[in-house]
């Protein structure tokens, strides 16, 4: 009965996954045999090994810049005021900004956007159908869980917004005690580089 | 990149586009379709992210990739008519001197012609191993056939191009 594979293609497919490493143990012993003394064997390897080395060696292209993104943070930063990253995105995103001042001038003009309109005032609707302003304050209870994450984010901002005389003073101890509190409301929710973790009581 | 670790979009993009671009130019020597094709892969990376369950990365993406490529195809009806010259392009490396870049374009230019007259799976498993430089087992995983297979062509595909290479190896 004839074998599934002529020996010949198999000597080559056991030549080529040679030359890519990609041998069962075994194998290596038969291809060693193979080239032992056999001068065609030993043509062939080399034949194959220079088709290999030849479109390996071919040049690799740059992607045109416009096809990639720009490696900014883009619409994550709202979702990073917000608190509603994942630890895993957090951790990057507050790695990202650390070094990137562009977006953390762009962090800063979401948070100043941000309060503008968490500042305005709610409005209820009276009994007799009118509406009535009502003070800020309330329309913003609905945010404060939500809001310690981005009270955070802000104060790491402020931290990183180097040399801006504008922004209160930055504080570590107050950055952590607000990610204790959003920690001790999700579990789970990490908001710290591991650099800047704060030890629990 | 780990097995448990799911990259947002943009590390894809940054990480991935050359490989992908590069993929799909050897496979089709246009530089127009192989702009189309990171463009189509990274948007259907962006979408399928939220539901990609973390687990052979590399094998998802290179099979969404190969999949928009063959798609592409699909679409087109069509081959490349022409490869332009390698040495149109921005590569990337050192500058050598002009007798290796004329050595080189010429070179060049003839195992991508050679590649484009390879047949189909042939090339993609020899663009996949050499270009792109991936396993066996994550070309099995993104081309869905046994890593038998994948050795067979790969075999295949170098002693084809070894015949039709007119650039002495």
């Amino acid at each position: 009965m004839a074998p599934l594979i002529p020996d010949s293609e198999r000597r080559g497919e056991l030549f080529s996954a040679y030359l890519d490493g990609q041998l069962a143990p075994g194998e290596v012993t038969e291809v060693s045999d193979l080239l032992d003394g056999d001068a065609d064997a030993i043509a062939e390897f080399r034949s194959l090994m220079g088709v290999r080395r030849s479109v390996r060696l071919l040049p690799e292209f740059e992607v045109p810049p416009h096809l990639l993104p720009d490696g900014h943070l883009g619409d994550r930063l709202s979702a990073y005021l917000d608190g509603e990253l994942v630890t895993l995105e957090h951790r990057r995103v507050t790695r990202h900004l650390v070094d990137c001042s562009d977006c953390r001038g762009g962090l800063q003009e979401l948070d100043r956007a941000r309060i503008a309109v968490r500042s305005l005032p709610g409005v209820d609707v009276t009994t007799t159908g009118e509406m009535s302003a009502v003070p800020a304050v309330r329309h913003r209870k609905r945010f404060i869980a939500g809001g310690i994450g981005a009270a955070a984010a802000t104060a790491l901002l402020v931290g990183l917004a180097l040399g801006n005389s504008d922004q209160p003073a930055f504080s570590l101890d107050d950055l952590g005690s607000r990610h204790v509190a959003r920690a001790s409301a999700e579990p789970g929710f990490a908001v710290l580089p591991p650099s800047m973790e704060v030890a629990l009581p | 990149m780990t097995d448990d670790f799911t990259p947002t979009w943009e590390d894809v993009a940054q990480r991935y586009g050359r490989k992908i671009y590069n993929f799909a130019y050897r496979l089709t020597g246009n530089p127009d379709d192989a702009a189309d094709l990171v463009q189509e892969v990274l948007l259907r990376v962006r979408k399928g992210l939220d539901s990609y369950q973390p687990g052979s990365f590399e094998g998802w993406l290179w099979r969404i990739t190969r999949n928009a490529f063959l798609d592409g195809v699909r679409r087109k009806k069509r081959r490349p008519e022409s490869a332009l010259p390698d040495g149109d392009h921005h590569t990337l490396g050192s500058s050598p001197s002009p007798d290796e870049v004329l050595a080189s374009v010429r070179l060049s230019d003839d195992v991508q012609s050679s590649l484009l007259k390879l047949p189909y799976e042939y090339r993609e498993a020899v663009v996949l191993c050499d270009v792109v430089g991936l396993t066996y087992d994550e070309i099995a995983e993104a081309t869905d056939v046994p890593v038998g297979t994948v050795r067979s062509r790969i075999h295949r595909g170098r002693k084809q191009l070894r015949d039709l290479l007119t650039w002495p190896l």
